[in-house]
């Protein structure tokens, strides 16, 4: 598939995997970007944990400093944090023998619903971006998203949709959006053009969409002021990944009433714990915790379903971009089954590494030990 | 979020302790057969039912307290003599005076809020909001002071503390590193005359 959205155009995602070894023999599993940047950073924060205390994972976090001012990594350093945080959760889980969900708070759910994205349009392969708006000028184009989606529907009984937006027209936005609607009167559909509109056309244009009923619109502008702005025109709520991602973003939102969903990704957050943390602040305040997620493997995946089903403050369907993906690293067959992700079972995640798997797409590898 | 085990029987019993007031302790079982306990010297049972269950999840794991929660801030925490109010358990007026900006120290009686989650809760609040904690040990008895410091490991902020109206003899005390709450049953010998029902 090639996924096509305001910031990018790929055929192909890269992640960074991470197996932790506890002196005790278990090892957990961990998953975060796969930049250049991340994988060198997680080497150099792997070295730093050799010898620490799993089940401490607080002290852990000290490789990107108390606060952000002294994370000199920025949000490099807390996505490659998240990543071996979360190998550091699910070896603790697996070693008290608790799932990763029950170590989080609990294990509520097994099933949790899940978003399917929709590519901004839908092409042949990786195109430039001069070959894209050329597509987004033929409004008829937009047919090819809405089968797209009714596809999804048809292969996995998807009930939930995310319309990525390469926020190229208004027009072209206005019409898929409205196609989508009437072709899935009973979708949940949230609208992502990745803040890549201006504040005034956005508004406008979220005014004209907002009798579609539509989940929420996600950073449809920004920054925070504008996306206030936005929220106050509506009647849709208005959900960021964006401009809500630290700590220190949480008071001023809630203060601005600036937003009505947190869709807060495990990488930019910095691990489990923020994660758990911005749940219970969000919440306590009248807003929404969701899980973001880009394409990532089964691991970050199922993390994510561990997240919704411990934490009762999420009441969205999780994003999810696993099923797009051509291969795994885990041996569990992860599937969406009418619209749904079921818990792996068994301690920590509950999924295992799958070595011919992993071998047969792993560009580079490295070994750090004491 | 109640500790996530699974209970086969819970028990309260009225105790009475050697300064002559009234403790309530309970005992969970937890269903592998780990007994677990907790207590309360304000009468409201859930606060000690709830700390037997994280009690029984934690000694049937072999791990203090902070290893459920997700580890710890401290190896030990400050005790010290204030007469700061504690703020009354009431979550809509708290929330909105923290937003109000009515508070720079949040005195939290962890007894009179019922459970180790909602101490969580508020603690995470009052992280985003840059606001201290302090936990009340209403009457500095040692298991006050032992329960205060096992929640006090997982706080976050420079400023965590435990007060106390009176002077304790210490003015520190270590966060426990033993599987379970950390309490020592023993400092109430009326504690090991329980019958505790099968």
């Amino acid at each position: 598939m090639v996924h096509a959205g305001s910031m990018y155009v790929i055929q192909k995602t890269e992640r960074t995997v991470v197996e932790l070894v506890l002196e005790n023999g278990v090892t957990g599993l961990g998953e975060t970007w796969g930049t250049p940047d991340v994988y060198a950073l997680a080497q150099r924060f792997a070295r730093e944990w050799i010898g620490k205390d799993a089940l401490d994972r607080f002290a852990l976090r000290d490789v990107v400093g108390k606060s952000s001012y002294d994370n000199r990594f920025g949000r490099n350093g807390m996505a490659t944090l998240a990543g071996l945080d979360l190998a550091a959760w699910d070896a603790a889980a697996r070693s008290l023998k608790m799932s990763l969900a029950e170590l989080i708070g609990a294990r509520k759910r097994e099933s949790i619903d899940v978003v399917s994205t929709l590519p901004a349009a839908i092409l042949p392969k990786a195109v430039s971006r001069k070959e894209l708006t050329d597509h987004l000028d033929v409004l008829a184009n937009t047919e090819l998203v809405v089968r797209f989606a009714q596809e999804q529907v048809r292969k996995s009984g998807f009930r939930s949709f995310k319309l990525k937006s390469a926020a190229h027209s208004p027009e072209w936005d206005w019409k898929l959006l409205n196609e989508l609607r009437e072709a899935m009167p009973k979708a949940r559909i949230r609208f992502d053009p990745n803040a890549n509109y201006g504040a005034a056309t956005a508004t406008e244009l979220c005014r004209r969409l907002d009798p579609l009923g539509l989940e929420f619109f996600e950073d449809p502008t920004g920054e925070l002021e504008g996306i206030a702005r936005l929220k106050a025109a509506v009647k849709t709520p208005v959900a960021s990944n964006m401009w809500v991602v630290r700590d220190e973003h949480l008071v001023p939102a809630i203060r601005r009433k600036a937003i009505d969903v947190v869709l807060g990704d495990l990488f930019m957050w910095g691990g489990i714990d923020a994660w758990r943390r911005m749940a219970r602040v969000t919440h306590a305040y009248g807003m929404k915790p969701a899980l973001h997620s880009v394409y990532e493997t089964g691991i970050a995946t199922v993390a994510n379903l561990h997240l919704a089903s411990a934490l009762s403050e999420v009441e969205y369907p999780n994003d999810s971009g696993l099923h797009f993906l051509s291969s795994d690293v885990v041996s569990e067959n992860l599937k969406v089954v009418d619209g749904a992700m079921t818990l792996p079972t068994g301690p920590g995640l509950g999924v295992t590494l799958d070595r011919n798997k992993l071998d047969k797409v792993a560009l580079e590898s490295v070994e750090i030990r004491s | 979020m109640a500790a996530p085990v699974s209970i086969a029987h819970t028990h309260v019993h009225s105790l009475r302790i050697a300064s002559g007031a009234e403790a309530l302790v309970a005992r969970v079982l937890a269903a592998d057969g780990t007994a677990g306990f907790g207590f309360t010297l304000n009468l409201d049972a859930g606060v000690a039912r709830d700390m037997a269950a994280w009690d029984a999840l934690a000694r049937a794991k072999g791990v203090p307290l902070f290893g459920l929660l997700g580890g710890s801030y401290r190896k030990e925490v400050r005790i010290l003599t204030d007469e700061l109010p504690a703020i009354p358990a009431d979550w809509t007026a708290l929330r909105q005076d923290i937003l109000d900006g009515r508070h720079e120290l949040l005195c939290i009686d962890p007894f009179a809020w019922g459970s180790v989650e909602m101490v969580q809760t508020i603690a995470a609040i009052a992280n985003a909001f840059d606001l201290s904690i302090a936990l009340l040990a209403p009457n500095a008895h040692p298991w006050e002071l032992q329960y205060c410091a096992a929640l006090a490991a997982t706080l976050k902020g420079e400023d965590t503390r435990i007060i106390v109206r009176s002077m304790s003899s210490s003015s520190e005390i270590p966060v426990s590193e033993s599987p379970g709450m950390g309490i020592d049953w023993a400092v109430e010998p009326s504690f090991s005359k329980i019958q505790w029902q099968s």
